[in-house]
């Protein structure tokens, strides 16, 4: 909301002007100030003119040559605009006025006739952004005064964002009253002087939707449209809103005002005199002022006549019943509509307006019979005509003040400051709030809540009023500390295994939670995988986001990608999240399955590297070699690694890992085609692991004393066929040896034909003696006849 | 005759040899002094100790002499050979040095060349935020607490407070997902909130929380706005939580965070799940307060939405609002980050070039 200084001070003689101090109150009021404007005057010497004549150039067609009086008889001026005629009223600058920083208005000669000034657009004046035509002002304003008497100059306007609970703050009035509370003094409200009046209403209001709570009207007869008067429409620039008419201005006026936006129909287009407050029906349509026709729903409340829509309901009127240059008699609606249903209009049709704005805050609805006052008062006052007796008030509900019960020490229990009851009293008291002794004891207040203030509604409403206006700058400050805080686990050991991550090599990176189906048709996936399981996100921003995640692969192989499009030679890149699965019926209120993995991508090459070369190319290896580092360093004991074929991987470069548990996931190389489809080249190593097999709490360590004898260590190499894993072999002869095997480790492989070579290197020690030859060779036997045995594999040299 | 040559036997028995290995022993420390290397050394230690060196000659006729002058002269070649071999020893350490630097000047390489490149990978810093935003909470004895980012209307919305004819709900705000019985509305998480309203149905006061995590709007992506974004929420619940409480800690935590100078004000505010509400503002620690382009020339930065806890949530969650009480505070990670490090547009966080994750560790 844009409050003009010069407009508010109508209700408030403040004791400062100072723009910053001002803008630091309107804060601490709750009231956020996004722009503070000062405006001054963008010319000098210019002056009220009245238009006699207006003739033809006699050598320019594109220009007119007018005769204007500017306080000391007719004078030639030139003028190339073509929206007004002689009678107008109009801004001169006379030889010698300055317009902007330095341009010099002097009198000229305009091909062979001399022109004595200029008559003014907005924009030549710094006035706004019209630009098309030159100001029309309002008729009497008298000939010859300065121009910048009449439109408030100089001015500040603060521009401020009134939260969403707080329709009373919505205009000029509010914002006095809450100054006023603040600086504790008074502020004034308007009360309108209607005057004779003419004649009685005759007029039928139906209210047949009960999300209309009250439908006041009033009406005008005689009036005549013209522009308004031009204190009024710089007043409404100032704040934001375009100046049209005298009485569409007034009705805007009467708005920012009091905070009631108010309608004003053609009164002689409302048929039989009969008004229906109604919901529309399915498949009535409804031209509004925009020009747009409007579908419309039973969601939609509409104002009507017996025949035809006349405007959606506090959101935009209607083109047919609006106030025209021809129009005479004006209906003035001041109504209070339920905030809810105009907040889903204003929205479903895209029309968010001043009005629309305040309804869904929730307008006072003891406010319309003073605005349609207010109203009737300004059209009578700048359009003529004369007001007609009586108001139309349906008001099925009369709302009355909600009274509440404060305890003076709840103001204690949750402020931590201590209040009297008589501070507590007189803080609400400068918000009008009626406090007087009552309640349960002698510690309670009741606080009758003033209508215009829907947003309080419980004690704990009245406490946040009385700290804004002690001032959230005045608190005490205290840090409470927990006794039972700290990191779990789980949480540990997450920072745990990034370091780790960090540690082969991989960069940690953050990448979007929404996935798109391209993204798993790229990765290959069968209709049956898991990752097919997606959720459906109903509203997306883009196709790409429409489906939740279901593997964090594709969004790392796209940063992978964005990195060697920017230059990169390596991409090493890892992350933790959530990924989404759907699934059939789940019970009502369960959110869907939504676990942590870890997943990691490279490309390039890794690790260590000399000025040569840039470390080793990236392979399945190196993955493995991630694994290895988690498991050594997050200490997650046995494991298996099962050559695999799984979707979208290298079929012969893949490997599921298998904890104590079951698969906790897959390391392996994309297939060249899956590369091919994320547009990248060599070869791609990813892996996905679940994030809680990893993280969970291993519990206490504990302690297993090392041998003090010495260990023997003899070495085997087998021939055994290409598919069979190397792991086989040194699992079967770990089992095999017994309690003395200290470690069997595969130190070699290499093929051989149809065959390869396998070469295992056997650590034998006892706990509690020094081995023996026998002790070795009969290890040697058992894991030699048990390997053999097992995977048909042949001792080589035997 | 026989006579002159049993004088002249005595004389190089007796006094000759003396002078000899005097002259020796003189003569020895030049000799062994000019060898300029390990080689050159050993010749003259075989010249002076070798098996036809004077001394080894005298060493010889020790026996032909008058037993009488033998323990003389026989002291005089182990004082004499003592002497050549320390004198020899010292040479040989001082050669031995000097060969070994020569070989170190051969061995030198330029140092500045990384012929060994160990490439480890970065945090990224977001995660170094949260982290960094949840170590300050722990340390005043606050727990971390996590909660699913798909979630119910319920926990996002009805138990904070946001009816369902609030217009955060409109789908224009927020992303729904298909899942599950319509009722549930079921939807993105739009802030880290519903995490307080799980972790207190789930745990008896007292409650000191903070939560990290993800979460969704219906944005479309700009300098600063994500449809994925981070924030940090936390939450202060025991019999005696006041607003004062709430402000002791944003302070502590302005001041953790930013600098020990900073001060903090809090704007009244409006958000549906606490009353009262506020902005929390931080003194610019760019310019401490002068105006400068970080905070707008306003001298304060927008930190954070908080408040108290509003009785509606209490009963939302089965606590009791006339018995206890509490704030809860919520802040963008992104925004925390691009303040501190002055990063000037979100997708930074989100595309993952080396060149910017290589900035922060």
């Amino acid at each position: 909301m844009k409050v003009s200084l010069n407009w508010l001070s109508d209700y408030i003689d403040l004791p400062t002007s100072d723009p910053t101090e001002l803008s630091d109150i309107f804060a601490n009021l709750g009231h956020e100030v996004e722009g503070v404007e000062i405006l001054e005057p963008q010319f000098r010497d210019v002056v009220i003119g009245k238009v006699l004549t207006v003739q033809p150039h006699p050598n320019a067609d594109k220009v007119r040559l007018c005769s204007v009086d500017t306080g000391d008889g007719p004078t030639d001026i030139i003028c190339g605009a073509w929206n007004f005629e002689a009678g107008a009223t109009v801004p001169v600058a006379v030889p010698g006025a300055i317009l902007g920083e330095d341009f010099l208005i002097t009198q000229r000669d305009i091909r062979g006739v001399t022109s004595n000034g200029m008559i003014c657009s907005a924009k030549e004046l710094g006035l706004g952004e019209e630009a098309d035509g030159i100001m029309v002002l309002a008729e009497d304003l008298p000939i010859g005064t300065p121009f910048v008497d009449h439109i408030e100059l100089p001015d500040v306007v603060f521009d401020l964002a009134i939260t969403p609970n707080r329709p009373d703050a919505m205009s000029m009035v509010g914002l006095a009253r809450e100054l006023a509370a603040h600086f504790e003094i008074t502020y004034r409200v308007p009360s309108p002087v209607l005057g004779d009046t003419t004649g009685e209403m005759d007029l039928r209001v139906d209210i047949e939707d009960d999300r209309c709570r009250r439908f006041v009207a009033r009406e005008v007869r005689g009036v005549e449209v013209r522009p308004a008067p031009t204190w009024m429409s710089q007043r409404l620039v100032k704040a934001g809103v375009r100046s049209i008419s005298n009485i569409v201005d007034v009705s805007n006026y009467v708005m920012l005002e009091l905070g009631q936006p108010t309608h004003a129909f053609d009164r002689d287009k409302v048929a039989d005199g009969h008004i229906v407050v109604r919901a529309a029906t399915e498949g009535e349509t409804l031209v509004t002022l925009d020009g747009t026709e409007r579908q419309l729903t039973p969601e939609d409340l509409l104002v009507a006549d017996i025949e035809q829509a006349s405007s959606l309901a506090g959101t935009m009127g209607g083109l047919e019943s609006e106030v025209s240059d021809s129009t005479t008699n004006v209906l003035i609606e001041c109504a209070s509509w339920d905030p809810p249903t105009v907040m889903r209009m204003s929205r479903r049709h895209g029309l968010r307006s001043e009005a629309s704005a305040r309804f869904e805050r929730g307008v006072d609805p003891n406010l319309p019979p003073l605005a349609a006052d207010r109203m009737a008062e300004m059209i009578a006052a700048h359009a003529g005509g004369s007001i007609v007796g009586g108001m139309v008030d349906n008001y099925p509900e009369p709302v009355e003040p909600q009274v509440l019960s404060l305890a003076i020490s709840e103001v204690h229990r949750i402020l931590g400051i201590h209040l009297s009851r008589a501070e507590v009293a007189g803080l609400l008291a400068r918000l009008n709030f009626a406090v007087s002794p009552g309640g349960r004891g002698d510690d309670d207040i009741e606080v009758a809540v003033p209508t215009n203030r829907p947003d309080v509604t419980r004690p704990i409403d009245l406490i946040e009023e009385v700290a804004r206006l002690h001032g959230f700058d005045n608190f005490p400050s205290r840090v409470p500390t927990g006794g039972n805080g700290g990191l779990s686990a789980e949480q540990l050991r997450l920072r745990t295994l990034r370091w780790v991550a960090r540690g082969a090599g991989f960069s940690e990176a953050h990448t979007s939670t929404f996935s798109g189906h391209a993204d798993l048709a790229m990765l290959a996936l069968p209709a049956d995988d898991y990752r097919s399981r997606t959720i459906e996100v109903k509203n997306p921003l883009r196709d790409e986001e429409s489906i939740m995640r279901t593997t964090l692969i594709p969004g790392l192989l796209g940063s992978a990608r964005f990195n060697i499009a920017h230059g990169a030679d390596s991409v090493a890149l890892f992350e933790t999240g959530k990924v989404f699965f759907n699934q059939e019926s789940p019970e009502l209120g369960t959110v869907p399955d939504q676990p942590d993995v870890f997943s990691f991508v490279a490309v390039g090459s890794m690790g260590p590297g000399d000025v040569a070369e840039g470390g080793r190319p990236v392979d399945v290896f190196a993955g493995m070699a991630l694994w290895r580092s988690i498991v050594d360093q997050m200490g997650l004991g046995s494991y298996e690694i099962q050559q695999a074929e799984i979707p979208g991987l290298h079929p012969g470069r893949g490997a599921l890992i298998v904890l104590e548990g079951g698969p906790i996931g897959h390391i392996g190389e994309l297939h060249p085609a899956v590369a091919r489809a994320f547009d990248l080249d060599g070869r791609v190593l990813v892996g996905e692991l679940d994030l809680n097999p990893l993280v969970a709490d291993p519990g206490i360590w504990s302690f297993a004393e090392p041998s003090v004898f010495p260990s023997s260590e003899f070495d085997l190499s087998f021939d055994v066929a290409t598919t069979t894993p190397a792991a086989a072999l040194a699992a079967e002869a770990s089992k095999a040896g017994g309690e003395l095997v200290e470690s069997v480790e595969v130190f070699d492989e290499f093929l051989r034909g149809d065959s390869k070579a396998v070469g295992l290197r056997v650590r034998i020690r006892a706990s509690d003696r020094t081995l023996t030859a026998d002790d070795v060779a009969d290890v040697r036997t058992k894991v030699t006849g048990a390997v053999t045995a097992s995977t048909g594999a042949n001792l080589r040299g035997a | 005759m026989q006579l002159e040559i049993e004088a002249q036997r005595a004389a190089a028995n007796l006094s000759l040899p003396m002078d000899e290995l005097e002259q020796v022993a003189t003569s020895a420390p030049s000799l062994i002094g000019a060898a300029q290397s390990l080689e050159e050394l050993k010749a003259a230690e075989t010249e002076l100790l070798g098996k036809n060196s004077v001394i080894a000659q005298k060493r010889r006729g020790l026996g032909g002499l008058d037993p009488a002058d033998r323990p003389t002269v026989g002291a005089k070649i182990n004082e004499v050979f003592a002497a050549i071999q320390a004198t020899l020893n010292d040479r040989k350490r001082q050669l031995e040095i000097i060969e070994e630097n020569v070989l170190l000047v051969g061995d030198r390489v330029d140092v500045t060349v990384p012929h060994v490149r160990s490439r480890l990978g970065t945090q990224h810093i977001l995660t170094t935020v949260m982290d960094e935003v949840s170590d300050i909470f722990v340390s005043l004895g606050y727990q971390v607490a996590t909660g699913p980012e798909v979630e119910t209307a319920w926990y996002n919305f009805d138990a904070l407070n946001t009816p369902s004819s609030h217009p955060a709900r409109a789908e224009s705000d927020t992303l729904y997902v298909d899942f599950g019985d319509p009722a549930d509305e079921m939807l993105l998480r739009t802030q880290t909130s519903p995490v307080q309203a799980r972790y207190m149905q789930q745990h008896e006061p007292p409650v000191h929380v903070v939560v990290p995590g993800r979460v969704f709007r219906s944005d479309s992506l700009d300098a600063t706005h994500s449809p994925v974004f981070h924030q940090v929420e936390g939450l202060v619940v025991d019999t005696d939580i006041t607003f004062a409480d709430l402000k002791g800690t944003l302070e502590y935590f302005a001041r953790t965070f930013f600098g020990a100078d900073r001060v903090i004000k809090l704007i009244p505010h409006f958000f549906p799940f606490t009353e009262p509400s506020a902005e929390m503002h931080v003194s610019c620690f760019v310019c401490d307060g002068s105006g400068c382009r970080v905070c707008s020339n306003s001298g304060w930065i927008e930190l954070m939405g908080c408040g108290m806890v509003d009785p509606n949530v209490f009963e939302a969650v089965g606590y009791d609002p006339s018995k206890v009480s509490g704030f809860a505070f919520g802040m963008g990670v992104e925004r925390l980050a691009m303040v501190r490090h002055g990063i000037t547009h979100i997708k930074h966080f989100f595309e993952n070039d080396l060149r910017v994750l290589g900035q922060f560790v």
